[in-house]
C-alpha cells in the first residue's frame, strides 16, 4: 500500500492554510517558506506542488549517509534526522525542489506524510489537497 | 518568549537614508495591541501636530497584529497615515499575502518617514534593507511594478506593495496596491507613499511567527473554522464575494444612481454577483490564511474587454462605478474597476468624484463637458474611462480638478455645486445611501476616517432583522441608534488591533477572538472578554478622536452631505430623509453616550478611565 497527496490546482484558492499548518508542526512557527509544500503561480491558477514520495526516488538514491529511507506501511520517503548531515545533494537532485535545507539544524527535511496522515490535506478547506491510498505493489528500492 | 509578535519595527528615514530596529516595549503592546492601536498611538507621538500630509514629515506606516501571519483566520494588516484626503487619521486596511510578509522578514511593522531625493523602492530581505532606485518603475501600473520587480530580484515569491500613476501624481485618493492586488485602498495612502518618492516595497522572510501556547491556540483556531463553517453570511460570501449586495442594498432602496440622487438602480443583477459570475468569474481566490475565499478570479472571454483578468469587483466598486454612474454594463463595470486598480486610484472615492462630475455637466456647471471628446454624462462608460485616465495622470483641467477629490472640486468650482458633493469631512462616502436606515448616517457621520463603511454600520440590526439586546431594532427611528452604533464601533476598533478582516467577523464570534489572542500572546486580560474588547475599541476609538481634534476636525463636520438632506425620488425609501433636527439629535445622542462633551470633545474622567490620560509616550 501506498499513500500519495493528490493535487488538485483547480480547486486551490491560494491561501496557503496548507503551508501555515505544515510550517507550525514541523518548523516551530508559521511561514510558508517554511513548509514542506509549495504553491506556484501559473497564469490563472495556483498550483500547490507536494512530494510525490517517488517509487524511483533520486534523494533516496543520492544520498551518501542512507539518511533517506521509505516508511513500509504507507510508501512514504523519509529524512532520518539522526543520519542525515546536510549535505544537500537530497536537495540537488530533487527534480521538483521538494527539500528543504535547515541550515541551523544543519539538515534536510522533505515531507513524510505526518506519519501517513497529512496536516496539510486535513487542513485544505477546499479539497485541493486529497489522500489518495493506492492498494498493493512492490516499491522498487 | 513567543507571543505571536516578533518584537520589532522597521524605522525608515527617506531623506537621510537612516534605518534601525526599533524595540516594541512590553507596555505598548498590551495597551495598543497592534495595527490600528499600534497606527494610532505612533500617529499622535510621532507625526507633528498640524503637518502637511505629503510633506516628508508625515509617516507611512504598514501595521500588523500578533495574529498576522499566525494561522488565525481572516487576518489582515494595514496602513497608517495622516490623510492628505480628509487631514485628519488613516487607517487602511489590506487582504492579500504582504501583511504576513512582514512578521516574516522580522516586524510588527514598518515605519518610513522622510522623502527620498529620486524615486526608490525598499527591499527588505529578512533583517536585511536595501533602498534601490526606481527610476525604471516610475510610471509603471501597480501590477506591472510588481512583476518587474520579482524579475529584477529572480524571485517570484517576493512579496509587493506598490503605487500606480496616481500615488507619482499625489491624487488625493491614490491607493496602496499589496500582494497581489489587494488595495489600502481609502484616504490616499498611496498619495504619502509618492510625496516620499516611494514607488514600492519588496518583501522577502523566512522568520517563523511563533504563538505561546500552541496547543490552545491551535484548537481557538479549529474553533474560528468552526463558526465561519456555520455562520450563512460566510457560506454566502465564499459563493458571491460582497457581489450579492447589489440587489440587496438596491431592494432596501440604499443602492447609490445617479451620484446618489436615488436608492435604486434596473440593471443592479448585472454588476452582481449574477453578471460577473457570467461574464467573468473562474475560481475561487483567498487571502493568506483565510479558508473563505471571498474573491473570485476569472477573464473577459468576448466583445471590447476581451482578454481583461481580474478579481471580483466587490460591491462598493460595483455600485460607486456602475450604479452610481448609471453604467449597467457588466463588463464595462469590470473593465473600470481594473483600471482602477492598476492605475493606482481607490475605485470608491473615483466612482463618487465621477458621479459629481457627471451631475455637475449635466448642472453645466463643469468647467469641461467633454472628456477625450466624450460627453460627460451618467451611463457614458468611454467618458468615465477618459475621467478615469485623466485623474490619475493629473492631466488637464478636469484631471487636475477631480484629483484633489469631490470636497475639494467642489468648493473650486464654486456654489451650488458643493450640494452635489457627496463626502463626509473630505471622504467621499461609500455605496451605502443612508436614507431610511438612520443608524447607517450615524455610523458614516461618525467614522473616524471620514465617510467610511467599515466603522460599525449596523447593517444587520437595521436591515437584516437582527435583534439589539433582544428587540427588534425600529429601522426607522433616529433615537436609539447611537447605542448599536457605538457598540460596533469600538468592537471593530478593537478587531482592528489584531488585525481582522470585516468578512470574518460575519462568522467568528467575540469569545473566539479573544481565545486567538489570549493564546497567541499569553496576555492575560483582567476582564471578560467582551467587555475588554469594549474597552479597548472605546479606548482606541478616544485616541483618534483625540487626533483629529488635534490635526483641527471640527464636530460640525460629523454631519451629513447636503444629498441625503433632499428625500429619495423613489424606491422603498421614497421621500426619506434626514432633517437638520435628525442630524442634531444623533449627533447629541452619540456624544452623550460617547462620554464626549456637547463639542464632541472627550472629557477629561473618560480619557483618566481609558488610561488615554497622562499616558506613556512612544519616541524614536
Amino acid at each position: 500500500m501506498r499513500k500519495v497527496i493528490c493535487t488538485n490546482f483547480d480547486l486551490c484558492t491560494g491561501c496557503a492554510i496548507c503551508q501555515l499548518i505544515c510550517s507550525e508542526m514541523r518548523s516551530g512557527g508559521t511561514n510558508p517558506r517554511l513548509a514542506l509544500l509549495k504553491i506556484a503561480n501559473q497564469g490563472l491558477v495556483h498550483r500547490p506542488v507536494v512530494c510525490a514520495q517517488c517509487q524511483n526516488a533520486f534523494c533516496l538514491k543520492v544520498c551518501p549517509n542512507e539518511a533517506i529511507y521509505r516508511n513500509k506501511h504507507n510508501g512514504a520517503v523519509i529524512i532520518d534526522q539522526e543520519k542525515c548531515n546536510g549535505c544537500g545533494l537530497c536537495a540537488e537532485a530533487c527534480p521538483i525542489d521538494m527539500i528543504l535545507l535547515d541550515k541551523q539544524k544543519n539538515t534536510a527535511r522533505k515531507c513524510d506524510l505526518c506519519g501517513g496522515e497529512p496536516l496539510c490535506v486535513k487542513y485544505c478547506p477546499t479539497g485541493a489537497l486529497e489522500l489518495v491510498v493506492i492498494p498493493g505493489g512492490e516499491n522498487n528500492e | 518568549m513567543n507571543s505571536g509578535y516578533t518584537g520589532k519595527f522597521l524605522y525608515v528615514n527617506l531623506s537621510s537614508g537612516e534605518s534601525r530596529e526599533l524595540t516594541v516595549p512590553q507596555w505598548f503592546k498590551n495597551a495598543f495591541v497592534g495595527g490600528k492601536g499600534f497606527g494610532l498611538k505612533l500617529l499622535y507621538d510621532l507625526v507633528p501636530p498640524k503637518c502637511d500630509p505629503l510633506g516628508a514629515e508625515n509617516i507611512l506606516m504598514f501595521m500588523t497584529g500578533p495574529l498576522t501571519g499566525t494561522l488565525a483566520p481572516s487576518m489582515r494588516a494595514c496602513v497608517v497615515t495622516k490623510s492628505p484626503l480628509t487631514g485628519t487619521l488613516l487607517d487602511s486596511y489590506f487582504g492579500g499575502s504582504f501583511g504576513h510578509e512582514i512578521k516574516y522578514c522580522g516586524y510588527d511593522g514598518l515605519i518610513i518617514t522622510g522623502k527620498a531625493a529620486a524615486p526608490v523602492y525598499l527591499w527588505i530581505d529578512d533583517g536585511h534593507l536595501e533602498i534601490r532606485p526606481a527610476r525604471n518603475l516610475w510610471g509603471k501600473d501597480t501590477l506591472e511594478t510588481n512583476h518587474l520587480i520579482k524579475e529584477n530580484l529572480k524571485d517570484d515569491s517576493i512579496k509587493v506593495a506598490s503605487i500606480g500613476p496616481a500615488g507619482e501624481k499625489l491624487v488625493y485618493f491614490a491607493l496602496v496596491s499589496c500582494e497581489y492586488n489587494r488595495q489600502a485602498g481609502r484616504g490616499g495612502a498611496g498619495a504619502v507613499m509618492g510625496s516620499k518618492n516611494l514607488k514600492a516595497v519588496a518583501l522577502r522572510g523566512r522568520q517563523p511567527v511563533k504563538v505561546r501556547h500552541q496547543k490552545e491556540f491551535l484548537a481557538a483556531v479549529e474553533l474560528a473554522y468552526h463558526d465561519l463553517k456555520n455562520s450563512p453570511d460566510i457560506r454566502n460570501l465564499m459563493q458571491t464575494g460582497t457581489a450579492s449586495s447589489v440587489p440587496f442594498a438596491n431592494e432596501n432602496g440604499v443602492l447609490p444612481r445617479r451620484n446618489y440622487f436615488d436608492g435604486t438602480f434596473d440593471n443592479n443583477l448585472e454588476i452582481s454577483d449574477f453578471g460577473q459570475n457570467r461574464d467573468m468569474w473562474l475560481r475561487n481566490e483567498a487571502c493568506t490564511g483565510c479558508p473563505v475565499h471571498c474573491s473570485k478570479v476569472g477573464y473577459i472571454r468576448s466583445g471590447r474587454y476581451r482578454g481583461t483578468v481580474s478579481d471580483i469587483v466587490e460591491y462598493e466598486s460595483a455600485a460607486m462605478l456602475g450604479s452610481n454612474l448609471e453604467i449597467g454594463n457588466t463588463k464595462a463595470v469590470i473593465h473600470l474597476a481594473h483600471l482602477c486598480d492598476l492605475l493606482g486610484l481607490d475605485s470608491m472615492s473615483t466612482g463618487g468624484v465621477i458621479g459629481f462630475a457627471m451631475e455637475a455637466a449635466e448642472k453645466k456647471s463643469l468647467p469641461e463637458m467633454k472628456a477625450s471628446g466624450y460627453e460627460i454624462k451618467f451611463g457614458n462608460i468611454q467618458a468615465a474611462e477618459a475621467l478615469i485616465k485623466a485623474i490619475a495622470h493629473r492631466e488637464g483641467t478636469l484631471g487636475n480638478l477631480l484629483a484633489d477629490g469631490v470636497h475639494r472640486a467642489a468648493v473650486k468650482i464654486g456654489s451650488p455645486n458643493e450640494q452635489i458633493a457627496v463626502h463626509i469631512k473630505g471622504l467621499e462616502t461609500p455605496a451605502w445611501g443612508p436614507r431610511g436606515a438612520p443608524g447607517i448616517a450615524l455610523s458614516l457621520m461618525t467614522a473616524d476616517r471620514g465617510g467610511c463603511h467599515q466603522r460599525g454600520m449596523p447593517l444587520g440590526e437595521e436591515l437584516g432583522g437582527l435583534p439589539w439586546k433582544g428587540h427588534t431594532v425600529d429601522r426607522l427611528a433616529v433615537k436609539g441608534k447611537a447605542e448599536i452604533v457605538i457598540h460596533h464601533q469600538n468592537y471593530l476598533a478593537a478587531l482592528d488591533t489584531f488585525v481582522k478582516c470585516d468578512f470574518g467577523t460575519f462568522g467568528i464570534s467575540p469569545r473566539t477572538y479573544v481565545k486567538l489572542y489570549r493564546t497567541c500572546t499569553g496576555h492575560d486580560l483582567e476582564m471578560e472578554d467582551e467587555a475588554w474588547l469594549q474597552n479597548l475599541g472605546a479606548k482606541i476609538w478616544n485616541l483618534g478622536r483625540l487626533y483629529n481634534l488635534r490635526e483641527g476636525l471640527e464636530p460640525a463636520q460629523d454631519t451629513l452631505p447636503h444629498r441625503f438632506r433632499q428625500p429619495l425620488p423613489s424606491g422603498p425609501c421614497k421621500g426619506h430623509r434626514f432633517t437638520r433636527n435628525d442630524i442634531d439629535s444623533m449627533r447629541e445622542e452619540y456624544y452623550y453616550l460617547r462620554g464626549w462633551t456637547k463639542d464632541g470633545i472627550p472629557t477629561e474622567e473618560l480619557l483618566h478611565a481609558l488610561h488615554l490620560a497622562r499616558g506613556k509616550t512612544f519616541s524614536i
